[in-house]
């Protein structure tokens, strides 16, 4: 479904990302791991369009996706809830859900009804602005936001950061119910663990190069990622 | 009551003063919520608006041939395409193309295009004073008691309000609106929305001048006589409007705009005639002292 090839970013001279490739089939879970300042959140704005890759490409359901601008990105079904969420606070629950189906033509109330399936809390809050949420609740409408456009493929910087356990817990308990509605997802986290214990397949970045792909359950028992990401028990 | 009178005249002269400021200021106000950056020609556009305005109805005799509001309907409507039209051409030449580099470069750059407008304007209609001509509205004053109400006075008034009130609704109802207000919050997350922003940024290039090119036209109709640098010094009093309002924030541009108005109404009123434009830059100079983020600064702090 998308395929990056011989990534290379940088930004005014630094490298960001050096030859990365990667793939994800269409209904995946797939988790990109890494340290702070691998390159997990470039590589999603690069999907994105946000960050023009320096070569390399992306391609996704047969298309390249590397000239697109991120408007048409958007349009073409890929969506992202991005790192610190980034929610237009002093607009309300609601119409940063409206922004999030932007690109739609015609009636999105269905879709809107599913995210506050998903998420309640919105709707007790959707006339409340934005900025004035708990933390949950904001990565919770950053989701939902994403979500808005139907997209095929949802793209998630650290969604668990910042939150309490139980709140971790539960929104990717949410993320799992997203996946399994269809939406094929890339995690992008730190908290190695939880995220593998969801994801299919995952990744793992270094200063901006791949180091690491398999089967979630095999990254979760390989020393390296034991040493690196998951510390002891 | 004469002291009540006076009160009343001066109230009225600063709110229809200040609803001219307010529409100008709009135009600062949408176009650096959106670029972060200050349109510096934008006070030229406002001043294009008069000199269009009176090319069409002094100069073709529109008013003459065609009866006052109908002229006055069509010049408006002339004016403001004309005036969007050089928005939008300024953005292409003097900004575009600058996008990606120092924002120092695009106030340069803005700087330029205020210079080269002002001179275009003064080349072209000349550097005296171009009189609208008094019969051009019907020289009607209700008298309410003893205080005396221009008709023109109150037509510019409600002309500039009904202008904002549907820039209110446009930016708070509609899809486009909507989009205008994610981009001047957080360009990056209005794209990840699928915002084409560069289609935003075209469109506050198109409405600012549109509003400040009405105000230049109703200027012209309001006080019958402009000069090729009205620009300046009606754009700095519209800059300080949004500054009092809180650059960036649609209804503090109104709000600014109106309260900028009365103060310098009431303060050439009870204070003296001569100080009323080192009134207006005291405000500027206090607020910016003071409250930097202007009064309306957005109740809403971003939680992380």
């Amino acid at each position: 479904m998308l395929e990056l090839v011989d990534l290379n970013v940088s930004y005014g001279g630094v490298e960001a990302l050096r030859n990365l490739s990667l793939k994800v089939e269409e209904g995946e879970l797939v988790a990109i791991l890494g340290a702070n300042g691998a390159g997990k959140s470039t590589t999603l704005m690069t999907i994105s369009g946000l960050v023009k890759p320096k070569s390399g490409q992306i391609t996704f359901k047969g298309e390249r996706l590397d000239s697109l601008k991120s408007h048409e990105v958007v349009q073409r079904g890929i969506t992202q809830a991005p790192e610190g969420r980034r929610l237009f606070g002093p607009m309300t629950v609601e119409e940063n859900l409206r922004l999030g189906a932007f690109t739609r033509e015609g009636d999105s109330s269905e879709t809107l009804a599913w995210v506050y399936d998903l998420f309640p809390r919105l709707k007790e809050r959707r006339s409340q602005m934005a900025g004035t949420l708990s933390g949950g609740e904001q990565q919770m409408l950053a989701i939902g936001r994403a979500l808005m456009a139907a997209p095929n493929l949802l793209l998630l910087d650290e969604p668990s950061l910042g939150l309490a356990p139980l709140l971790v817990k539960s929104i990717f308990r949410t993320i799992r119910d997203i996946n399994k509605s269809g939406v094929t997802v890339i995690l992008v986290e730190q908290n190695a663990r939880a995220a593998l214990k969801l994801a299919d397949r995952g990744y793992v970045l270094d200063v901006g190069r791949m180091v690491l792909e398999d089967k979630a359950v095999n990254l979760l028992h390989n020393p390296l990622v034991i040493d690196a990401y998951l510390g002891s028990r | 009551m004469p002291d009540f009178e006076f009160f009343l005249q001066q109230l009225s002269n600063g709110l229809t003063r200040g609803s001219i400021y307010a529409l100008i200021a709009l135009g600062y106000t949408m176009v650096y919520g959106v670029m972060k950056l200050i349109n510096f020609a934008h006070g030229e556009l406002f001043a294009l608006g008069a000199y269009l305005g009176y090319t069409l109805l002094v100069v073709f005799g529109l008013g003459g041939s065609l009866g006052p509001p109908l002229a006055i309907g069509l010049s408006i409507i002339m004016v403001v395409g004309l005036v969007s039209l050089a928005g939008y051409l300024l953005e292409r030449v003097a900004y575009r193309p600058l996008r990606s580099s120092d924002r120092l470069a695009a106030v340069v750059s803005a700087l330029g295009a205020s210079i080269f407008l002002q001179n275009a304007i003064m080349l072209q209609w000349g550097a005296q004073y171009r009189a609208f001509g008094a019969d051009l509205l019907p020289n009607v004053v209700f008298h309410i008691g003893g205080f005396n109400l221009p008709l023109v006075r109150v037509l510019v008034f409600v002309a500039a309000v009904a202008v904002m009130a549907a820039l209110h609704v446009f930016v708070h109802r509609t899809r486009l609106g909507l989009a205008i207000r994610a981009a001047a919050i957080d360009q990056g997350a209005a794209k990840l929305m699928g915002v084409d922003v560069q289609k935003v940024i075209i469109l506050v290039f198109i409405i600012g001048p549109a509003l400040g090119g009405l105000a230049g036209l109703l200027v012209g109709v309001y006080y019958g006589q402009i000069n090729f640098n009205m620009g300046q010094l009606y754009g700095l009093k519209a800059f300080t409007a949004a500054i009092v309002g809180g650059i960036g924030n649609i209804t503090g541009a109104m709000v600014g705009g109106l309260l900028l108005g009365l103060l310098e109404a009431l303060g050439e009123g009870y204070i003296s005639v001569i100080w009323k434009d080192a009134i207006t830059f005291l405000v500027l100079i206090l607020i910016l002292v003071f409250r930097p983020t202007g009064l309306l600064k957005e109740r809403v702090a971003e939680k992380l």
